[in-house]
């Protein structure tokens, strides 16, 4: 290569002042994005940090083992209030959600999908309060204040949740997979089932991890059900006592003690969760065959 | 003439009725030694009102290859997934005309889809083994999803299928391996595979070969020379090459004025490729169009 190529090439890439300008404007839009990601971040980080640092100084086996009546007084009952409720709702509403989610996408004519997924986004989007509302006038005059109530109200917000992220996944299965097993003589509802739902299943898992995640959360609806109980009871039939309600409760007292015991609750609120979502990402991750 | 003819029909129609009787039990002829004789007549596919097929009459013999060719949009993938009843699984999608196995109308009312489906295999263009199933799992899914038989011979059907499917030799140390993990040869080997697996009578492929490249290629022609011994196959193509490699008749489709396919002329593929009978077709295998 002669030196008058070599200068040439040069010249051919020399920077302009409208190259530099692109790049110095390029750097400092990339540090704007940057410095946004970490405002959006930056509540959770704060709410972490604010619930471990002001909660674990009550935390305690006692205060996990023993009632409110206890000496020391605990959370048992809420914790087993909240657990239970939540079951008996994921039960209630992930088969009725997964098979409404089924429906839509295998079974329904697209007219009716439509219709259906509309229903499913202003479902997502009544405020809690609503459906605890809802329960309040149609459930508790035949079931009373009750764990019952509180798990019909919780359902109707679950349901759509499992619904639509079931909607979702089952969209990504290939069409190719349904047509290779139906080509096998095998009929749709097992294709249904042992193809389309097996193949996303992860997908369905964290769908049902979703609507647990907001039951546990609730508590506007819980207020409007179940009250909240000092009894140490699993009797769904009676008031009952959730994490969420002692949070509400306590947190506006003028006992100090008790605003602690609303920290600490939330704690392990936060724990339950954390455990709940990271567990199932992980086994969902590690469970992934293609 | 009159009385000849009334009982002529009488016996016809009660030799169909028990054979879709037959044919919607447990009791069609599944030797898979047989291949059956398959014939169209007057095949129209609809998309809606979209005529896509136009009144193809086509009689498919026997241990034979039948290749379907034409250009592109021409209807012959509409009309291969008339064939094994596939076609009416996309919405809005309907038949018309008569389609016979063995003299069987596929499309008689007493005859159930799923069955059709168990007699006529199909191998898509896109290789699509089961995600969520191994090797092994992918070869059984019919006969464990669809099938009748019991799980003590399921191995030796997986192996006797995977040997049919010239596969044997390369994954047999690996049956527990996903499916997936194959290349894409072995992947449609591993459908055709699963297909035999079922015991079809007839294999219909669509395009087999466009996904791969020209070695997996030619063992999926061997392949196709080999099953001919024990199957009647109908391939789609678009690679006149192959048609001319592996078949015994050709049958050459093109688009009609209103964009409906239709069959030109079909005859022994020598014929087809040398001595055409009709002009489009010489035109088209002479490269001159399409």
């Amino acid at each position: 290569m002669s030196e008058n190529q070599v200068r040439a090439a040069a010249e051919l890439f020399e920077k302009t002042p409208r190259d530099l300008r692109r790049q110095r404007v390029n750097r400092w839009m990339r540090r704007l994005v940057a410095a946004v990601t970490g405002l959006a971040v930056l509540p959770l980080i704060g709410v972490t940090v604010l619930i471990v640092a002001k909660g674990v100084g009550s935390l305690s086996l006692s205060f996990l083992l023993n009632g409110p009546l206890g000496s020391p007084p605990g959370i048992l009952n809420a914790i087993q209030g909240s657990l239970l409720m939540t079951l008996v709702a994921t039960l209630m509403s992930a088969p009725i959600g997964i098979a409404g989610g089924v429906y839509l996408n295998e079974y329904a004519s697209s007219r009716v999908s439509a219709i259906g997924e509309y229903f499913i986004d202003v479902m997502l989007g009544v405020p809690s309060i609503l459906a605890g509302l809802f329960a309040y006038l149609a459930v508790v005059p035949i079931l009373g204040f009750s764990g019952w109530a509180a798990t019909i109200a919780l359902s109707v917000l679950m349901v759509p949740v499992v619904m639509r992220t079931t909607q979702e996944v089952m969209r990504l299965v290939p069409a190719g997979l349904r047509e290779a097993s139906l080509a096998l003589g095998v009929p749709m509802w097992k294709t249904t089932i042992f193809i389309v739902c097996r193949t996303a299943f992860s997908g369905l898992l964290t769908g049902v991890v979703l609507a647990i995640s907001r039951g546990l959360g609730e508590t506007a609806p819980l207020l409007l059900t179940s009250l909240g109980s000092n009894d140490q009871s699993l009797n769904l039939g009676a008031p009952m006592n959730a994490m969420t309600v002692v949070i509400y409760n306590y947190a506006g007292s003028s006992d100090p003690k008790l605003v602690a015991q609303a920290w600490t609750t939330a704690l392990v609120l936060f724990a339950i969760a954390l455990v709940l979502n990271v567990g199932v990402r992980f086994k969902t991750v590690n469970s992934r065959v293609a | 003439m009159e009385p000849s003819m009334s009982q002529a029909e009488v016996v016809a129609k009660e030799a169909t009725s028990t054979r879709a009787k037959r044919a919607s039990g447990d009791s069609l002829p599944r030797s898979g030694l047989t291949g059956a004789t398959l014939k169209l007549e007057h095949v129209e596919a609809f998309y809606g009102k979209f005529r896509a097929v136009n009144g193809v009459s086509l009689d498919i013999a026997s241990h034979s290859v039948t290749a379907l060719i034409g250009p592109s949009g021409c209807g012959k993938s509409t009309l291969l997934r008339t064939i094994n009843r596939m076609h009416e699984t996309t919405p809005g999608a309907s038949v018309k005309g008569k389609i016979t196995i063995d003299g069987v109308d596929l499309y008689d009312r007493a005859v159930d889809p799923v069955r059709v489906r168990r007699s006529i295999g199909m191998v898509f263009q896109k290789p699509n083994p089961f995600p969520t199933m191994s090797i092994a799992g992918n070869v059984a899914s019919g006969l464990r999803l669809a099938g009748s038989s019991s799980n003590a011979d399921i191995a030796a059907v997986v192996e006797d299928s995977l040997r049919k499917a010239a596969l044997w030799d390369e994954v047999k140390d690996k049956l527990h391996e996903p499916g997936t993990s194959l290349s894409g040869g072995q992947q449609q080997r591993l459908c055709i595979a699963r297909a035999i697996a079922v015991k079809p009578e007839v294999i219909l492929m669509d395009e087999p070969c466009s996904a791969l490249d020209p070695i997996a290629t030619l063992k999926i022609e061997e392949l196709i020379r080999q099953l001919r011994e024990e199957y009647t196959i109908v391939i789609v193509t678009h690679n006149m090459q192959q048609a001319s490699r592996v078949s015994d008749t050709t049958a050459f489709f093109t688009m009609g004025e209103d964009r409906g396919g239709y069959l030109v002329e079909s005859g022994p593929t020598r014929q087809i490729f040398t001595q055409p009978k009709q002009r489009l077709t010489e035109d088209y295998v002479a490269g001159r169009f399409g």
